[in-house]
């Protein structure tokens, strides 16, 4: 990096020239206005030419820095022989989001590939966009008694807040996919299906609904 | 059948539109492209790198196409209330004058085309010019005219009226206020762009651009030494005339007229190809400035050290055929000379017109007072001195 550090000058602030007795906030003060130019033009802009002709022929000539360095910032960058461009060319190389990023949602999954879902209902009704759809149904599994037959989220109305993902008390959706909504021709075509946020999901090592380690056999049995 | 050829060749509109077609709009074209690549460069950015056809990306050089083909294709929008024939005709009057201008430019040397493949003997060019070798000649100049600098800004002004009129025919508080600005500035900056020429006028005693490219200063050294070009004899001319035309080229730091952060300008009613004509009469007006300073204070279509029959170090005048002769020789076809010769110009001008475009992108836009204070109070003083102290050089010490 070359940004240039330079010391603040110095500042008394403007020269006052007068007071107001009934308000001593209420002040008048010396103007400075720029007066004749007191700077040699010539050399000035010979100054700024040299400066915009090292970055443009360091810009020109130097191999671009890996897209990893431009990428994270902060990355430790070996400057030497690189140049100063920063662009981050979008559709190939990304900029690599922090981990708590809210993505696209995604739907989790069972061992067996099932939707764990249990259509508790939670997440639409901590959702201030009212932004997601669910219709539950019977389960055929004997120990969930539901799960979702229709789950749809309206990637336009969701705001990203993470509501739904903080109030799922089984695991069931998530935001941690790193992927931006899509740009649709459509309004419908925004709309996220059980479907299409199941294809992003991935099992997931909460202990749910009975199966795995059951807390109330782990757990001291409480004392009467 | 050469005859015919040479005929048409040497036609003024054949050669202007080698030199339009050849040169100036395609420069002008990229020049669009290489600004916005360019200033990206200038500040760590990448800029326009993306248009292609199907695999063929070029660095992105195919965008001045797709802005071409965007501009065409946009809607003709004409705003209501607007002088329907004056608006419609300031745009070419912006564009004409400047493909007019470049009339009095010489873009290459004479081509003799019955000695093309052979070395030119300058010795039997000088004492023979009749003999079949050299009977047809190809003068690279559309009009070799005594007044050449003369038309270049009598042609130039009539560009002024193109900002003016659509500003006026826009019926736009902000057009307006950009055409008088546009002319004000025009008007204040032209006369001290024509003083700043007169030191080269005392030096050369010509006003056509083709005799100043291939004298020089002195007559003693050869035209091709670079040491013999104008720059050297008038640099304060050379400054100011820089710093003048790129005032009339409308282009910050002079950029008053279209002052995007104020008014926009006198083509803010304009959209479609109607800007686009503007635009590019911009761009072409910095390629001709370009080529002007090339001509005048850098040799013109001069390599350096590259004579009628090839590359010359050392040598002399002959003070009877007026030719360099002598010193170490790397003799070159005729034709070889042509192509590197304009090749020379076209470079020079490429070079120039980068110069212009770091200007542009290096210095912030001046204030209305500020522009008419260094053109009225510093350029035209300083044009005046520059005249001034030329004619003393000439009259003491030459």
């Amino acid at each position: 990096m070359s940004s240039h550090q330079e010391a603040a000058p110095s500042h008394d602030g403007p020269k006052v020239l007068a007071v107001s007795e009934r308000s001593p906030r209420v002040r008048s003060i010396a103007v400075v206005r720029p007066g004749e130019p007191d700077v040699n033009y010539l050399a000035a802009t010979a100054k700024g030419l040299a400066i915009t002709l090292k970055h443009f022929a360091r810009n020109f000539f130097l191999p671009m820095k890996s897209a990893d360095e431009r990428a994270k910032p902060g990355a430790p960058v070996d400057e030497t022989w690189k140049n100063e461009i920063e662009t981050v060319q979008y559709p190939e190389e990304k900029v690599t989001y922090p981990e708590r990023f809210r993505g696209l949602h995604r739907l989790m999954l069972r061992d067996d590939g099932a939707v764990r879902c249990v259509a508790c209902m939670c997440c639409p009704t901590a959702c201030p966009a009212h932004c997601i759809t669910i219709v539950p149904e019977e389960s055929d599994s004997l120990r969930i008694e539901k799960r979702p037959a229709i789950f749809e989220i309206d990637e336009l109305r969701c705001i990203a807040c993470g509501l739904c993902v903080e109030a799922c008390p089984c695991d069931a959706i998530r935001m941690d996919t790193g992927e931006h909504a899509k740009p649709v021709e459509d309004r419908a075509r925004s709309i996220e299906t059980k479907e299409t946020m199941m294809a992003r999901g991935i099992q997931s090592v909460a202990t749910q609904g009975g199966e795995g380690p059951n807390w109330r056999e782990t757990a001291t049995p409480p004392s009467k | 059948m050469l005859d015919i050829l040479i005929a048409i060749i040497d036609f003024p509109a054949t050669k202007w539109l080698l030199l339009i077609m050849g040169l100036v709009m395609p420069l002008a074209s990229i020049l669009t492209w290489m600004e916005r690549r360019q200033s990206a460069m200038m500040q760590d950015r990448l800029g326009p790198n993306r248009a292609n056809i199907g695999p063929i990306k070029l660095k992105g050089i195919l965008h001045f196409i797709a802005d071409a083909v965007k501009m065409i294709f946009k809607e003709d929008f004409i705003p209501a209330n607007v002088h329907k024939g004056l608006f419609a005709l300031a745009p070419v009057l912006a564009l004409a004058p400047v493909l007019i201008a470049f009339a009095i430019i010489p873009f290459g040397p004479t081509i003799y085309p019955h000695s093309l493949t052979s070395t030119i003997d300058t010795y039997a060019l000088a004492t023979a010019p009749g003999s079949y070798a050299f009977a047809d000649s190809i003068r690279l100049q559309i009009f070799s005219i005594d007044f050449g600098l003369i038309f270049y800004f009598a042609v130039l002004t009539l560009a002024n009226y193109g900002g003016t009129i659509a500003g006026w025919a826009s019926y736009n508080k902000w057009a307006l206020l950009g055409g008088l600005r546009s002319s004000s500035q025009m008007m204040s900056y032209e006369v001290a762009m024509g003083l700043a020429l007169m030191g080269v006028f005392l030096w050369t005693g010509t006003l056509e651009p083709g005799a100043i490219a291939l004298h020089g200063a002195s007559a003693t050294m050869s035209p091709s030494n670079p040491l013999n070009w104008m720059w050297l004899w008038q640099p304060v001319g050379l400054v100011l005339f820089f710093t003048a035309a790129i005032a009339e080229t409308k282009r910050a730091p002079f950029d008053i007229p279209e002052g995007e952060p104020e008014i926009i300008g006198y083509f803010v009613e304009y959209s479609g190809i109607r800007w686009g004509m503007f635009f590019l009469a911009e761009f072409i007006e910095i390629v001709f400035v370009s080529a002007v300073i090339a001509t005048i204070f850098f040799g013109g279509w001069q390599l350096p050290f590259l004579d009628a029959d090839g590359f010359r170090i050392g040598g002399y005048i002959d003070q009877v055929t007026h030719m360099s002769v002598g010193g170490t020789v790397l003799h070159l076809p005729h034709l070889v000379v042509v192509l590197l010769q304009a090749g020379a110009f076209a470079g020079k001008v490429v070079l120039l017109s980068m110069f212009q475009l770091f200007i542009r992108w290096t210095l912030p836009h001046m204030r209305a007072d500020q522009l008419m204070n260094l053109g009225w109070k510093w350029l035209l003083p300083l044009t005046l001195a520059n005249i001034m102290v030329t004619a003393l050089i000439r009259l003491l010490f030459l």
